[in-house]
């Protein structure tokens, strides 16, 4: 004991994070903001410049404050019809989600499975997703099962991929360390697997998330019952473009609430895992 | 094909077994690892390649054998052979009365790379084994506190390693290995990513917790005065034919200081034993 506490170095935790380190973050992230939003604002501007000098004609390209004006007189039927789009959305990311790592975890997992399934999957993949939209109406009637099926089935690839692609990348040296302490299959796969899995598994989360957007409105456009989609075809159908642009505006409010939610589950679980590789965004 | 025991000149007279070997086991106690005219194939045809060729030896219980060679000759396939994580393509390898087919959790192994996980703290590394045994870690949380104090890291056990030096990390392996009191301790170069200071350091520890353990070791390394300051006996290995070439005994006693390395004897065992190297390439 003797010979080794002369010889290794004294372990000194290090301390807290003082004060001054915590202000600085806050004034990098507030320059990192404003940065971000600049660009945005100034678009803004220059639009409704553009459209009060007639540089463009209104019923062609709303000035936001029009857009603003209809996105508040027409507040609670655009509340209405958000509510099922973004409902639907939040559904089928959950289900592209749970489908994906499922399905993935199969095929990472099964030799045989992975060789039987797929290639069909990847086949099944080329398809133009939105040809086969009406299909999904046959199959599951005009109501939201269809709506939701379809999403699913734009949003759920990018999953499948990642959870594959992560499951099988995880660290050889750590599968190894688990198959000489005698793991048991289901023990690689939660000890191993999936924590090496996770950062691999949010960057296909983060494209699902906005495929499910995309997937919910060109159900909306197909079905035509109610949704933001519904609003955008009935808006452009009558010429009520600020209309369009409301509810263009609202759907990426839904998406980027979306998103954010994921990002912030991949920053907590940044947090847990340690070692995460740089963040993508 | 394995020649003779050579005997260093100087030391001839010294049986095989060392008297003054304290701690350690008597050599006598016969073969408690036994490597019987191992060989390993990869590839076939054109693409055969033979990565150890009819090896053979016995390790008494309670010695320390250090395997040396060139890098490429086959040494790190040895040992992860016995540890049960490589198949022998023929002869046989046997711990005790059990032909070694499959790993075993009576061997705690040391790789090259620390191999912690990243989302665990350094306690939970060195759990990691009680965990994957499906053994209470409450009953061994202690002892996993006091390796982690005997390797000088008390005060680090909620670090992760991402926290942690190269040289912490390994220590953390050291006791990972130790946790489950394992009767064998294979280690493949875990030092030599190091940095020749915490490497010195390492060996060290390493005497100091063999005086402690004494458990049965193999080590792989292709530092030879590692291998002479550490072991009881170095089997040398060479390279097409990747075979075991020399087994010789390192008569000085237990406990053994670093600075031993800086003794004639062990500068001219040293020497001897680059003689041997040399002449077989």
């Amino acid at each position: 004991m003797n010979a080794i506490g002369s010889i290794l170095p004294a372990a000194v935790p290090r301390e807290a994070t003082r004060l001054h380190d915590v202000l600085h973050g806050a004034a990098g992230w507030l320059r990192r903001i404003a940065v971000a939003v600049l660009p945005s604002v100034l678009i803004l501007v220059l639009w409704e410049a553009a459209v009060r000098w007639e540089v463009v004609s209104p019923d062609r390209m709303p000035a936001p404050s029009a857009v603003w004006g209809i996105l508040a007189s027409h507040r609670q039927i655009l509340l209405a019809q958000s509510i099922p789009t973004a409902v639907d959305t939040v559904l089928s990311f959950g289900l592209a989600v749970v489908c994906g790592l499922g399905l993935g975890i199969l095929i990472a997992s099964f030799e045989r499975f992975r060789l039987a399934v797929y290639p069909y999957v990847i086949l099944f993949q080329l398809i133009p997703k939105v040809a086969v939209a009406p299909l999904f109406l046959v199959w599951f009637g005009i109501g939201m099962q269809s709506r939701v099926a379809f999403a699913m089935f734009v949003a759920f690839f990018p999953v499948l991929v990642s959870t594959i692609a992560g499951l099988t990348g995880a660290s050889p040296s750590a599968m190894r360390l688990a198959r000489s302490l005698r793991a048991s299959r289901s023990q690689l796969l939660f000890q191993i697997q999936m924590p090496y899995a996770i950062p691999h598994l949010f960057v296909g989360a983060k494209v699902a998330a906005t495929m499910a957007v995309l997937g919910i409105v060109i159900a909306e456009f197909v079905t035509a019952q109610s949704g933001l989609g519904y609003i955008i075809m009935f808006g452009a159908s009558v010429g009520q473009t600020a209309l369009v642009f409301a509810a263009v505006a609202l759907l990426c409010g839904i998406g980027l609430a979306l998103y954010c939610a994921v990002a912030l589950a991949e920053v907590a679980a940044r947090r847990w895992h340690g070692g995460f590789p740089a963040a993508s965004g | 094909m394995r020649s003779d025991p050579v005997q260093p000149e100087r030391l001839a007279g010294t049986g095989p077994v060392q008297p003054e070997a304290g701690a350690v086991a008597p050599a006598m106690s016969g073969a408690y690892i036994s490597v019987r005219e191992v060989s390993k194939v990869y590839g076939r045809g054109r693409d055969r390649v033979e990565a150890v060729h009819r090896a053979s030896f016995d390790v008494p219980k309670g010695q320390f054998v250090a395997i040396l060679g060139p890098s490429g000759c086959g040494k790190s396939t040895l040992l992860m052979m016995c540890a049960g994580l490589e198949h022998v393509s023929s002869g046989r390898i046997a711990i005790g009365p059990r032909t070694v087919d499959g790993p075993s959790r009576d061997i705690g192994i040391m790789f090259q790379d620390p191999t912690l996980l990243p989302w665990k703290t350094a306690l939970q590394n060195v759990l990691f084994p009680i965990h994957i045994m499906g053994l209470r870690k409450a009953e061994h949380a202690e002892r996993a506190g006091d390796l982690l104090r005997l390797v000088g890291l008390a005060g680090f056990e909620d670090k992760k390693p991402h926290q942690l030096s190269g040289g912490m990390r390994q220590r953390v392996a050291i006791c990972r290995a130790l946790i489950s009191d394992p009767d064998i301790l294979l280690m493949d170069e875990p030092f030599s990513a190091l940095d020749a200071i915490s490497r010195d350091e390492m060996n060290v520890l390493l005497l100091d917790i063999w005086q402690r353990y004494s458990k049965t070791g193999l080590f792989v390394t292709h530092s030879i005065r590692e291998a002479v300051l550490l072991a009881d006996r170095v089997l040398v290995m060479r390279r097409r034919p990747a075979a075991v070439v020399e087994d010789i005994m390192i008569p000085f006693e237990r406990p053994r200081r670093p600075e031993l390395g800086d003794t004639r004897e062990f500068v001219e065992l040293c020497a001897m034993l680059r003689r041997h190297i040399e002449s077989q390439t």
